[in-house]
């Protein structure tokens, strides 16, 4: 088996030192293998249940929005706004 | 007999009664809570003051004369991811140690509206991923019935302060087994109710298709009580289903005549220990003393429900726990020189081993050439499962099988072996992968005194039938036997 | 330097282009909470603990939203799923607090289209590939004064729908006469307000190149186009580049590209090495979408004649200019103002366009009202037109009679019978007052004689006067013709 585990580590945001790395790499194999334990079925076709139907929300307006709520447990506020790293694109 | 150790359905009603009063209640638990706290370790926040405030305020309406709910004035505990408005709400992480949510989980909204005296938020694994409580980022919490050994997982705070007599009863939640184990473990009854009729509004997400809020309790009729309480249609959970539900604590009759109980023989196979199997047939056969019929039903695609849990679970929570990322609420590294380092330490500091590691199978099996053999196969597995479910309900009105292989283990014993570890869901995940309500009840003891759970699964939305069971069982018991933990 | 929407040099190379339209949906909340769907208000006070992605909360969907991206399916011709699902698409970003978008994958609510453009003065079928519904993620603030990035929550959770053509474009003049489309059915269908300088439609643009006969060639994502005309300098941009490229003996990486309207060029963004990995999944938090029959036929029977069908239609059934179609179509109002009035009465259509496009417009931009708030009776103005028409009043009396019914509100029939507007058509009335202008006037006659033949406009002028307006100006202008010439 081989997993990579820095593609993972990087799409899930995460960071292991090597000996981490190692560590969970031994890991994962064994989770993985666990988890390969899967009936032989036929898997084509869309995920969806037409027998459960979602109510739909009606349009209209009901939150009153409290900034100072919304913004205190944030890190790093200014100017009413969250800050984050400079953002280059 | 001291106030913190009867139920909640004798203490509401001496609380009706007049023959004592919340503040009286209360006072008692929090002493209990001081008393026990330095060796179970169940609560990561106790809310003293504003808990005999809202003692207070009831005993109040009382008197005044109004119409209270059955739980009003009965003190609680409340598992750590379920959002309290103004009371801190960390699911055991370090990522969330200081969130303090501006909003109420809609249970805690019922909760209130009941009247329910909230003592504080309980310990869990990381985020509810777990199966022992050993994941928490605070403290490990320890099974009343032996401190070496674990309380369960992952509400394994919920469970031991019930049992310890730290709260009246408690809400859980359960994604794979997570209210039935500890319940199990700590000799107390607790509910995974059929998904879909507890708003998930609120409750942190580890898993959204499987997860559920339940009750967890020292008696039958105080989980069916809290039940009712947090039951119903929520607008703002489009998974919530639109019914009406009955009174169930007062709809119980602990009749089983006619029932017909299935055992499936998949759950009684070699990896249950021995003790475990004796206790969950003694039950078994009690219950067919008192009319009911017990027909042997199979369910042969239980040996993948692990796999399919595991895939499922993990998937989601690699989704649902990406919103951890230091910008909004919650840790950030201070150890940063641009975003993708803030998310990365922010993300890697902020979690534990356990969620990691979840978070990593999670988007393995979602990711790019492995969605189809991992994933979706596991999410038509999960159909083949609920299938199998419906043909065994056409034989039978209930399933009745151990809870958990085996009884509480040591604490440390397993943390370094994770696919052991997770083995201990394998006789309960089945009931979250198809969606359908299951009880944990005690059942006796095994050789070193810790109790054993049987677990009860019927069709959806069948909690009434699964309350009546267990209550034919617990009269027959004359009560589950508490007084170790309660004394 | 060439003008836009002139046909650039391809150099004997064929251009393929495909959109993808982002039009924000002016539903009053939101797409899966209840916070107000509104722009321009203070920062982060248009959001909730729901579209700012706090832990245990959860989505619910917008019928709205659902109704509007459906019918914008039936009005380009979409097939709408009576069932579909919304997805997950992972990845991390400071303006998408859950760091997931809520969109849809597999399944959209819309597929399998078409839209018919009028490109230089025919029709041409482009293919409309899904319509999906999905949330906008948030604004960054950055400012050089500062060393770190703002966020701002309101825009996360807009409701947008997302419009992807088929690779069917062969020219930027094509890709805009395709926007210009869309965005006139939307406003028609009163779905979104394609307000460009808000960002409310915005799109990512396609783009290769291929020798005649040959595949197509490697394909290039440009992202950050925000209007229409940028489209059109985007396009021609790339296209020139990947030319270049070509005519150099290189090749066209697949990569997504960022243009950047202000420079006027593109710079790579990601390629397809950095491709992202989304890993979409079916969103656990929402169940199917179901709409029954009796719902997909309601929003059917919704959906107007649309601006690009009617258009045809005017200049080719109504024989109208181009020029008359495309100012009638602008707006749904205007042209259900026209319609109205020529189903009042046997006008010609040429007629009530020019009424339409000339004084009601007038009084439109003068009040700054709309077309229904002028209160004017289409069939009264039809009236009017036909009183014109046929003879029975002059065109200047016309506009009196408009004048007037707008003040008093009576009717034209009424109005001219006060005012003695009937037009006189009796030629010895009208002799009389040939006579007299011609006697008046013996300057102009003179002018007239020696070749000046405007001056036989301002005869006529001094006729209309001297009938104080009622005089057939076309019987006075044959008699005063037959005097000068005879």
């Amino acid at each position: 088996m081989n997993i990579d585990i820095r593609h993972l580590a990087k799409l899930s945001r995460l960071n292991f030192s090597p000996e981490e790395e190692a560590k969970f790499s031994g890991e994962m194999e064994k989770i993985v293998e666990l988890v390969e334990k899967l009936p032989n079925l036929d898997a084509s076709g869309p995920l969806i249940d037409p027998s459960n139907p979602m109510t739909l929300r009606p349009d209209r307006v009901e939150n009153k929005p409290n900034r100072n709520e919304l913004l205190q447990n944030a890190p790093e506020t200014q100017a009413g706004c969250i800050v984050v790293p400079k953002v280059v694109e | 007999m001291e106030l913190y150790q009867l139920t909640a359905e004798k203490l509401s009603a001496m609380l009706a009664n007049k023959e004592c009063t919340s503040e009286e209640l209360t006072q008692s638990v929090l002493r209990r809570i001081e008393a026990k706290e330095p060796e179970i370790k169940a609560y990561l926040t106790v809310c003293a003051e504003e808990a005999l405030k809202k003692a207070k305020e009831v005993d109040q309406k009382r008197a005044a004369g109004e119409k209270l709910h059955p739980l009003a004035g009965i003190p609680m505990g409340i598992k750590d991811n379920i959002c309290t408005r103004g009371i801190k709400t960390t699911c055991a992480s370090r990522i969330l140690e200081n969130f303090v949510p501006p909003y109420d989980a809609f249970v805690m909204e019922k909760l209130h509206a009941a009247d329910a005296v909230i003592l504080g938020k309980l310990n869990m694994d990381e985020f509810a991923m777990g199966s022992s409580t050993e994941n928490s980022y605070f403290q490990k919490t320890r099974n009343p019935w032996n401190t070496e050994y674990v309380p369960g997982g992952s509400s394994g705070g919920s469970a031991a302060s019930v049992a310890a007599g730290e709260a009246v009863v408690s809400l859980g939640s359960d994604t794979g087994g997570s209210i039935r184990q500890p319940s199990a473990y700590c000799g107390i009854v607790g509910l995974k109710p059929t998904y879909s009729s507890v708003s998930r509004y609120g409750l942190v997400a580890y898993a959204s298709s499987l997860d559920q809020i339940g009750a967890l309790g020292r008696s039958v009729k105080d989980v069916a009580m809290v039940y009712s309480a947090i039951c119903g249609r929520d607008p703002h959970d489009a998974t919530s289903a639109v019914r009406e539900y009955p009174d169930f604590a007062a709809g119980i009759t602990g009749n089983v005549k006619g029932l017909r109980i299935g055992i499936p023989k998949e759950y009684f196979g070699e990896g249950v220990a021995a003790d475990v199997k004796e206790a969950v047939w003694k039950a078994a056969k009690a219950l067919e003393s008192a009319g009911a019929t017990l027909v042997e039903v199979s369910l042969p695609s239980t040996d993948y429900a692990l796999s399919a849990y595991y895939i499922i679970a993990s998937a989601e929570a690699s989704s649902n726990l990406a919103r951890f990322d230091g910008v909004k609420y919650g840790y950030r590294t201070q150890n940063f020189s641009n975003l993708t380092e803030m998310y990365e330490n922010t993300r890697s500091e902020g979690f534990g081993a356990e969620v990691k590691r979840r978070i990593m199978l999670g988007t393995y099996v979602l990711s790019s050439g492995y969605y189809d053999a991992y994933y979706k196969k596991a999410k038509f597995t999960q159909l083949r499962i609920q299938d199998e479910f419906n043909k065994a309900f056409e034989a039978c009105d209930l399933l009745l099988t151990p809870t958990a292989p085996d009884t509480a283990f040591r604490i440390g014993e397993q943390v370094d072996d994770q696919v052991k570890m997770y083995m201990n869901d394998i006789l309960t995940v089945t009931v979250n992968i198809a969606g359908l309500p299951g009880l944990s009840m005690p059942c006796g003891f095994d050789g070193k005194g810790l109790p054993v759970g049987c677990q009860l699964i019927g069709p959806k939305f069948s909690e009434q039938v699964l309350f009546d069971v267990a209550s034919c069982w617990e009269q027959q018991n004359g009560g589950f036997d508490l007084a170790a933990t309660l004394a | 330097m060439r003008r836009e929407g002139d046909t650039m040099d391809l150099k004997n190379y064929e251009l393929v282009v495909g959109l993808e339209v982002h039009a924000e949906l002016n539903t009053e909340s939101k797409i899966y909470c209840g916070c107000r769907n509104a722009f321009g208000m203070e920062v982060n006070t248009e959001c909730c603990p729901i579209c700012m992605g706090m832990p245990g909360t959860l989505p619910t969907l917008n019928e709205k939203v659902v109704e509007y991206a459906a019918k914008m399916g039936y009005a380009l011709n979409c097939t709408v799923n009576p069932v579909s699902k919304q997805d997950r698409k992972n990845y991390f970003y400071p303006d998408l607090p859950k760091a997931y978008q809520i969109s849809q994958f597999d399944i959209p609510l819309c597929e399998h289209g078409w839209l018919d453009i009028w490109v230089n003065g025919q029709e041409r079928r482009i293919g409309i590939t899904r319509i999906h519904i999905e949330e906008d993620a948030g604004k960054l603030i950055h400012d050089d004064s500062f060393t770190g990035t703002l966020v701002d929550f309101n825009r996360c959770g807009v409701p947008l729908i997302e419009i992807v053509s088929e690779p069917d474009l062969h020219s930027s003049a094509e890709a805009k006469a395709y926007l210009d489309t869309i965005k006139s059915i939307l406003e028609y269908i009163n779905i979104s307000d394609c307000k460009m300088q808000e960002g409310s439609i915005r799109c990512d643009i396609n783009v290769s190149v291929h020798k005649p006969g040959e595949p197509f060639g490697t394909r290039v994502e440009m992202k950050n186009v925000n209007t229409f005309s940028g489209a059109v300098r985007a396009i021609e941009y790339e296209a020139a580049r990947q030319i270049d490229v070509l005519e150099d003996g290189g090749t066209v990486a697949q990569e997504t590209r960022r243009w950047d309207d202000i420079k006027g060029q593109n710079f790579v963004l990601r390629s397809k090495e950095d491709a992202q990995d989304y890993r979409y999944f079916p969103e656990p938090d929402l169940l199917t979408i179901v709409l029954d029959e009796d719902k997909l036929a309601t929003i059917k029977a919704s959906i107007p004649e649309l601006p690009n069908k009617k258009k045809v239609r005017y200049i080719q059934e109504l024989g109208l200019p181009e020029a008359d179609a495309v100012l009638l179509v602008e707006t749904k109002e205007k042209s259900d103002f026209f319609e109205a009035i020529l189903a009042a009465a046997p006008i010609k259509a040429k007629n009530a366009a020019n009424w339409v496009l000339g004084d009601v417009s007038r009084l439109m931009n003068e009040q700054n009202r709309s077309i229904d708030d002028l209160g004017i009776n289409p069939a009264q103005l039809a009236e009017i037109i036909s009183l014109i028409e046929a003879g029975k009043i002059s065109s200047s009396a016309g506009k009196q009679v408009f004048d007037e019914m707008l003040q008093t509100g009576k009717a034209p029939a009424e109005i001219v019978k006060e005012k003695g507007l009937e037009q006189v058509s009796d030629t010895s009335a009208l002799q009389a007052i040939v006579v007299e202008v011609m006697a008046n006037n013996q300057k102009s006659i003179d002018d007239y004689k020696n070749g000046k033949t405007n001056a036989l406009g301002f005869l006529v002028g001094q006729c209309m006067k001297a009938s104080k307006g009622k005089g057939n100006p076309a019987l006075m202008k044959e008699m005063l013709l037959k005097y000068l010439e005879g």
